[in-house]
């Protein structure tokens, strides 16, 4: 039998019951449609991810209290926890040649005031090396000034959006700015730079890091921030690190070390994991629609028992009338695919185009699976409504007797 | 119709048929019995049987007799569950299913009662079938089909669907797609059952017009005005062939 042959055949009987075929047709194309929605969406979501994280830089190795399992994961707080000193952070400096420069890193929230205007306000307390290891620039003024971190000035540098917002134009160099119970001279605005690594850098106040431990009474540290040499350097600075911190700390490693390595590739598994799963829940309603064609194709064989006989009686062979109703329920599961993807692309589009933040694209690679998923769904769910047909007995199909 | 054309029709038949009395059909002994339950149903019944090239047999006998069972037997819709059938000089029984769906589609035609046509398609497609079937080139389909139609007089009735034809009309595309492939016999399982007497009158014209060309016809049938067209009538009767 000619492919085009086969093809016209089903095409004529699907176009017969044009709403049962429409109704099947849709709901593959739900499915699908579905698949493709999610799994864009899961994509977008690891895209995002890694562009946040690609801001970490490369050469980046964080130290943070506590204990977990699992390298790269959030620590679990709790046990025998020592703080991270700043004596610790000198350490890491010094002891450590793959390591370039540390800075410790405190972190609060207080209320900040000026000219009767107040608002809470994120403090992060560091020292001059910050400024290096987060490439943060100057709009004006200077950054915090190198010296002992344990003896620090009481002055501040501000986010862009606070000197905007808390001095309305006038210019916030050499005022007094009070954050809490301290009062802090201003000595540099920093320039724009957005969120990185979850912190807004345009609406927070940056001072040194005796005055931030003071401020809110902490004894550790909230993080060490080391920048390796260069970026093929991290894993010894990392083995470094964790020698001096760990002999520092009575031989117990109760802190961890996060890489943006290692953060990509937790917060990648995690987005795949959780895209795989949207995924997989939109796949079974590829399921459901495979079991509505495997219900439209055995109502059509009853349906057509006396043709099936006629076919058998003008010598249509077993192998012909499998084909026949299999390549239905494939122009079924074909046709709702490719309407599923028109619809899902369309859907993609108009999504990207007014969620503009969230990178969007329908992934080839999803657009293959699905096609293969549905196609599969027609085949697996068609071949046993064809096989009754083929295996019909001819004499007992013509007499209507089944 | 008389002796003479029916001798006519098997000496026109060409050298390809052997002579006269040469028998394209032959049944020994055959039997086809039907397990229901626990009990058996003997639809045929140690059946043997001749049936020459160019013939035109009626079948006739009561209702439940077995006439359809031998129909099928001989057109290899159905296998016997003893005994031996010659098909042509070939031994039927023990072909695979494949071979057999091959014997009908070159050598057998077949037409119903209830016509069945496929209603969805139109008289030239169903006519085209078996040809679709067979893989026969589509350019060389048109004209086979439309000489069929023409052959029955349904020329211009070719692109109707089934439901637009009268009775008398469906049987006639139903002959048309039964010679398409060009068989040596033709089996008819009461062509004329649903039809009034005229429509009825024209489908056996029909099939003797056939016949006289050389087709060897076979013809299970009630009315014995039909059966009254064939040179030899066979009855039937609980599963026997009783006599000819
Ligand atoms: N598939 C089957 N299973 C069981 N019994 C069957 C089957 N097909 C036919 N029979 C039985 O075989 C016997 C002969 O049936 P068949 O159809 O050949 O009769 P028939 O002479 O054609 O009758 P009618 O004139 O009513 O068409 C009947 O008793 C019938 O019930
Ligand atoms: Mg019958």
């Amino acid at each position: 039998m000619r492919r085009r042959d086969l093809t016209a055949f089903a095409f004529q009987t699907l176009t017969l019951h044009r709403l049962r075929t429409g109704l099947t047709l849709a709901a593959i194309a739900i499915g699908v449609t579905a698949v493709m929605l999610l799994t864009a969406l899961g994509d977008a979501a690891k895209a995002y991810v890694v562009r946040e994280f690609a801001g970490v830089g490369t050469n980046l190795v964080i130290v943070v209290p506590g204990r977990t399992e699992t390298s790269g994961g959030m620590p679990s707080f709790g046990g025998t926890t020592r703080d991270l000193t700043l004596e610790d952070v000198l350490a890491v400096a010094r002891q450590c040649p793959a390591v370039r420069r540390a800075t410790p890193m405190s972190m609060g929230t207080a209320p900040a005031e000026y000219g009767g205007r107040s608002r809470d306000i994120r403090v992060i307390g560091t020292t001059s090396e910050f400024a290096d290891v987060r490439k943060l620039a100057m709009e004006s003024g200077e950054y915090l000034p190198p010296g002992d971190p344990r003896q620090g000035e009481h002055v501040v540098v501000l986010g862009t959006k606070v000197a905007r917002e808390l001095f309305q134009g006038e210019n916030p160099l050499g005022k007094t700015l009070r954050v809490g119970e301290w009062r802090l001279r201003v000595i540099g605005v920093l320039a724009a730079k957005g969120i990185s690594l979850g912190i807004d850098y345009d609406d927070q106040v940056q001072v040194p890091v005796s005055v931030g431990l003071k401020m809110f009474d902490q004894s550790g540290l909230f993080r060490i921030l080391a920048e390796a040499v260069n970026p093929q350097a991290v894993p010894i600075a990392q083995r470094e690190m964790r020698a001096v911190l760990t002999r520092r700390h009575d031989d117990e490693e109760d802190f961890t070390l996060i890489t943006q390595n290692a953060m990509l590739q937790t917060f990648g598994a995690v987005i795949d994991a959780l895209t795989g799963g949207l995924a997989g829940i939109a796949a079974i309603s590829l399921a459901v629609a495979g079991i509505g064609i495997m219900n439209v194709m055995l109502v059509s064989v009853s349906e057509r028992t006396g043709e099936v006989g006629l076919l058998k009686a003008l010598g249509a062979r077993r192998r012909q009338i499998l084909q026949v109703f299999l390549v239905e329920a494939l122009m079924l599961s074909g046709g709702g695919a490719l309407a599923g993807i028109v619809v899902g692309l369309i859907a993609i589009a108009i999504a990207g185009g007014i969620w503009t933040f969230i990178p969007l694209r329908a992934s080839p690679i999803w657009i293959g699976v699905v096609l293969v998923l549905a196609m599969g769904a027609g085949v697996s769910f068609g071949i046993l409504p064809a096989r009754r047909a083929a295996a019909l007995d001819a004499a007992d199909a013509l007499r209507g007797r089944h | 119709m008389s002796d003479a054309a029916g001798t006519a029709a098997r000496a026109g038949a060409g050298p390809a048929a052997a002579g006269p009395g040469e028998a394209i059909i032959r049944l020994d002994h055959v039997s086809r019995v039907y397990q229901v339950g626990e009990s058996q149903v003997r639809a045929l019944d140690d059946v043997s049987l001749a049936i020459a090239r160019g013939e035109f047999a009626a079948v006739m006998g009561p209702s439940g007799s077995g006439k359809s069972t031998m129909l099928n037997v001989l057109g290899c819709l159905d296998t016997p569950t003893s005994g031996s059938y010659l098909l042509d000089g070939e031994r039927v029984e023990g072909l695979s299913e494949d071979r057999l769906a091959e014997v009908r589609q070159k050598r057998i035609g077949f037409i119903f009662q209830s016509f069945h046509l496929v209603p969805r398609m139109t008289a030239a497609r169903n006519v085209e079938l078996p040809m679709i079937f067979a893989g026969v080139e589509p350019r060389l389909r048109g004209e086979r089909v439309q000489a069929r139609l023409e052959a029955v007089g349904l020329g211009p009735r070719a692109h109707h669907r089934p439901d637009q034809l009268s009775g008398g009309e469906r049987q006639r595309v139903a002959i048309a797609r039964a010679m398409v492939m060009e068989p040596s016999i033709l089996l008819a399982d009461e062509p004329t059952g649903n039809l009034d007497s005229r429509s009825g009158d024209e489908i056996v014209a029909l099939l003797e017009r056939l016949n006289q060309a050389g087709l060897t016809v076979v013809i299970v049938t009630h009315d014995p005005r039909v059966a009254a067209h064939a040179r030899r009538v066979l009855r039937m009767s609980d599963g026997r062939l009783v006599e000819e």
